[in-house]
């Protein structure tokens, strides 16, 4: 609605000079989110390469938010004092009656609308790279329990049960899930996340740039002790260390099973497996989604023929190496990857013998 | 049941039964929209000062790296039954229920609800279903939060499925509610009361009301799915039995993200009558205002997701989730925008109702520019589940949708009660609730970026520092608010008599006695424009009569 006599406006000379004020204090405070050692300042080094850029981006957002803020407060504050009404008023003063300006209107649209492109840009940019850039490095598994983590690395059987060791330099996908409700595998100094799910396997990927010992965090609710699930540490070593500590634990776990503890409490003995009463079992539980032929023959999931001994395939579907362990862990745990969700050992109606006589069957295929 | 149309319009709006008698009638089951929404008001700030009970148990017990205060189990049932009350009890009953009740038939110039029975029976849902939620403390109340994701909510203790029965209810009370006040809205209002002349509160009001009757439908779902697994085993949420965990985010969100527009609209439209009213001045750029709400009721369906970046969502599906969300800022900011510069050469009337809107305009502006950060991506994945998204959120729903509660109680108290409330008590509350509402929460940003996860009950050590200070500065906060009830119990009885139009105010309910009577208007007036121009006379006619001794409308239609 705009008034064919609509009062003149015009912006007092203390208008230019709070707004010349403001502009002063913008700049400053973006110069400051841009050198100042905040992240010194929280103790939080920046283990790997996407960091940098999270806090590139944290510091662009601070900066351009505290400039806007800077404008919107102050100008609250100065409007605030220069049109009090004062005593010398009649009771009944009333403001200059504007109902708006285009103009105005039209150019706080726009300049938000620009500055949402371009932070959707930088966002998606840095996002991409922490989530799909491609890494084929060290598969490693970590899943949630209550209230700890354990982690699984290829060729150390069983769990690792106290710290989490990456070499540096090297890129990293890590897999996530869980063994019970839903935990959260957080390392600050990654400035990175992800929830660990039961019955779904997550993924992060990322290159370790500095060595050091780090915390990891649950953000997620699990229970009880969720407040204490930050103590175990995720530690980036030297080559040398990690082969060390690597070779420790292949040592240490020689003996180990690799059985997995089953959702049922049972363990799965894979020693146990007999091939014939896999075979029925499989004609009866898993031709619906699966063919005996090679890999690419798709029919729901892949082909299974050959899937422990297939030279092509060194790796399951869930990046886990070929071996009976791992694809116990898959009939266990079920998998959901690009082609669909494998169902886990609860839907499927498996028993651990089931897992293990059908993983004795699939071994024998080659 | 005849509809009696009296020779001045009004159809349907001057439908009028004589005013009950009894006092069960009259103040208990009543169907008065005006005591309907003060009955929202007293419950909602009864569960606002247990909900406060809870949230200082919280501070007490984090004034120490290991607690110590309350055991963790009750600790984790302290801070759910926290989160579920200011949600479900006390912030959008207050606004939808409560304000929205009591202003906007007013606002409009109808002489009720559409359908008076039905918000009688929404408004009595709702204490019942508050009842219940409390009563899960003697079954052992939800540890998982206000969110209870499953499969962790599955193992809750008993009272977790009171908690999902009594959230529903309050579901189906708020659906109802939503229902009354579109039709109402687009029914009821009086002859010349266009949309582009309805007053910026009931704008608030018509975006929040579908929100309401749409989003919490997907929320019903889920808790009826919730209760189900939990009672007859039927496997929604369990991944073992072949249910998805994160269905439940998914329903959950898609309620609760519209729910943070349905807590902060009808603040928006408090605010959008406080600031000209108090500025002598039009609301600049009414048209944007009104619009930009609509706006944002909308693409709030489209961003719930947001929530879940950390959840295993497939990569690709996240992208669109993040840039609606920033796309909303671009309305928000319209509208702060706006507001400041409706300040901008006005006559401003320091009164206690507008320092708690410009209390809003600063600290939501706060919420708001986190909330953009935490909807990036690469931001949300360092900074999900931690303390910095507690402060965000407090910023929005304190320091936004409260600070506009405790606005519209100043403003509106005198047209409720005929008086006014202590201007003195009120400046202490302010600049108490103020001061030490920014003390608790400003250092919960740098707690989460260092940090310190949610929902614990013991923490690293290195925290003790700024949880000590938002403890003690939450004292503070807490002195103003019993400073606030204090000035409601003084004044309802010595509070300066208000007369109709204390504030010098231009919208409809200004105009008739305080409090308005039964059938809230002896004629149904006319409206000719917008109510916000203060160098023109009112744009209302027919309501001439309305503040001498001439009888009040002759209850035809009696029956
Ligand atoms: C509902 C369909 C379905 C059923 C039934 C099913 N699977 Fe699967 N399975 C899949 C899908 C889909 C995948 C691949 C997941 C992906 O990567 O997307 C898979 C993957 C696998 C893999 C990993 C293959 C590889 O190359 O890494 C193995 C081993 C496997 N299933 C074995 C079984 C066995 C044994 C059974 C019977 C108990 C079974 N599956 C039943 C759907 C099914
Ligand atoms: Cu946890
Ligand atoms: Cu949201």
């Amino acid at each position: 609605m705009v008034e064919k006599n609509a009062p003149a406006v015009r912006l007092g000379r203390g208008f230019w000079i709070v707004t010349a004020v403001l502009a002063i204090l913008a700049i400053a405070s973006i110069v400051f989110w841009y050198v100042a050692p905040i992240y010194r300042w929280m103790h939080l080094p920046v283990a790997i390469a996407t960091a940098k850029q999270v806090d590139q981006l944290s510091r662009f957002m601070l900066a351009t938010g505290s400039a806007l803020y800077i404008f919107v407060v102050g100008y609250i504050v100065y409007f605030a004092i220069a049109f009090r009404v004062r005593k010398s008023d009649p009771p009944d003063a009333i403001g200059i009656q504007i109902h708006d300006n285009h103009k105005l209107e039209f150019w706080w649209t726009v300049i938000p609308a620009a500055f949402v492109v371009l932070l959707s840009v930088l966002s998606i940019k840095i996002w991409y790279e922490i989530t799909l850039a491609p890494s084929n490095g060290l598969v490693v598994e970590a899943i949630g329990h209550k209230w700890y983590y354990t982690f699984r690395y290829p060729q150390v059987n069983g769990e690792i049960t106290n710290a989490m060791h990456l070499p540096i330099g090297v890129p990293v996908t890590l897999n996530l899930t869980s063994a019970d409700v839903i935990h959260s595998f957080w390392v600050p100094a990654m400035r990175l996340k992800n929830d660990m799910v039961p019955g779904l396997v997550t993924q992060i990927h990322f290159t370790p740039t500095r060595i050091g010992t780090y915390q990891i965090i649950c953000t997620q609710f699990c229970g009880i002790d969720h407040s204490l699930m930050h103590q175990q540490r995720f530690v980036i070593d030297s080559q040398a260390n990690y082969q060390k500590w690597y070779h420790a634990w292949q040592v240490k776990n020689a003996k180990v099973s690799n059985a997995l503890p089953s959702t049922s409490g049972a363990s799965v003995n894979l020693a146990a497996g007999d091939v014939a009463a896999g075979k029925a079992l499989f004609a009866q539980k898993c031709t619906a989604c699966h063919a005996m032929a090679p890999f690419t023959t798709v029919k729901y999931g892949p082909g299974l023929l050959d899937v422990l001994h297939d030279p092509t395939h060194p790796n399951l579907v869930n990046g886990q190496p070929a071996n009976p362990a791992d694809a116990a862990a898959i009939l266990e745990k079920g998998y959901t990857g690009t082609m669909g969700s494998m169902p886990n050992a609860v839907t499927n109606g498996l028993s651990s013998q089931d897992i293990a006589n059908l993983v004795a069957y699939l071994n024998s295929m080659k | 049941m005849a509809i009696a149309a009296a020779p001045h319009g009004g159809g349907i709006a001057d439908h009028i039964h004589p005013e009950p008698q009894s006092f069960v009638r009259r103040y208990v089951f009543s169907i008065d929209h005006k005591i309907i929404g003060i009955q929202y008001i007293i419950t909602g700030f009864v569960f606002f000062v247990l909900a406060g009970l809870l949230a200082e148990t919280i501070r007490i017990q984090l004034m120490h790296a290991n607690g110590g205060f309350v055991s963790p189990q009750t600790y984790n049932e302290v801070y759910s039954i926290h989160g579920s009350t200011m949600v479900w009890l006390v912030v959008i009953p207050l606004l939808t229920g409560g304000f929205g009740n009591l202003v906007f038939p007013l606002q409009i110039g109808a002489r009720d609800v559409a359908f008076p029975w039905l918000n009688m029976l929404s408004y009595w849902i709702f204490p019942i279903a508050g009842l219940m939620l409390f009563s899960s403390f003697l079954m052992g109340a939800p540890t998982a939060g206000w969110t209870e994701y499953p499969p962790i909510s599955l193992e809750g203790q008993a009272g977790t499925s009171m908690w999902a029965a009594a959230i529903f209810l309050v579901g189906v009370s708020s659906t109802l509610t939503g229902i009354n006040f579109v039709v109402t809205i687009m029914k009821m209002r009086a002859p010349g009361m266009t949309f582009t002349r309805m007053p910026l509160f009931c704008w608030g009001q018509f975006a929040t009301a579908p929100l309401l009757m749409i989003a919490t439908t997907a929320l019903a779902a889920a808790l009826a799915a919730l209760f189900m697994e939990r009672q007859f085993g039927v496997p929604f949420f369990d991944p073992t039995k072949g249910g998805s965990p994160v269905l439940w985010q998914h329903m959950f969100w898609f309620y609760s993200h519209p729910a943070v527009y349905i807590m902060i609209l009808p603040a928006f439209g408090i605010v959008s009558e406080v600031l000209p009213t108090f500025s002598r001045k039009p609301i600049f750029g009414y048209k944007l205002i009104a619009f930009s709400s609509m706006a944002i009721a909308l693409a709030g369906f489209m961003v719930w997701a947001h929530h879940m970046f950390t959840s295993g969502l497939a990569p690709y599906l996240q992208l669109p989730f993040m840039v609606i969300t920033f796309v909303i800022a671009v309305p928000t900011g319209i509208k702060i925008f706006s507001w400041t510069a409706t300040l901008w050469g006005g006559k401003i009337h320091y009164t206690t109702a507008m320092l708690f809107a410009m209390g809003f305009l600063v600290l939501f502006t706060l919420g708001g520019i986190t909330g953009i950060f935490l909807a990036a991506i690469p931001f949300d994945l360092h900074l999900h589940g931690t303390y910095f998204v507690v402060a965000h959120f407090h910023y929005v729903l304190v320091g936004g949708s409260l600070m506009g509660i405790f606005s519209g109680m100043y403003y509106w108290f005198p047209k409720m009660s005929g008086r006014l409330l202590s201007e003195k008590l009120g400046k202490w509350h302010f600049w108490l609730f103020f001061i030490g509402f920014n003390g608790t929460f400003l250092p919960m940003h740098w707690l989460g970026l260092e940090g310190m996860p949610r929902w614990v009950s013991t923490y690293d050590p290195q925290f003790q520092f700024w949880n000590q200070f938002a403890s003690i500065s939450s004292f503070v906060m807490t002195a103003g608010i019993l400073l606030f009830f204090a000035n409601i119990l003084y004044s309802i009885r010595f509070g300066k008599v208000a007369g109709a139009n204390p504030w010098g105010a231009r919208t409809l309910e200004w105009q008739i006695p305080s409090p308005p009577h039964y059938y809230n208007f002896k004629h149904i007036p006319t409206v000719y424009g917008l109510p916000y121009d203060f160098s023109q006379p009112l744009p209302y006619r027919g309501l001439e009569d309305e503040l001498n001794d001439t009888p009040p409308p002759v209850a035809a239609g009696a029956h």
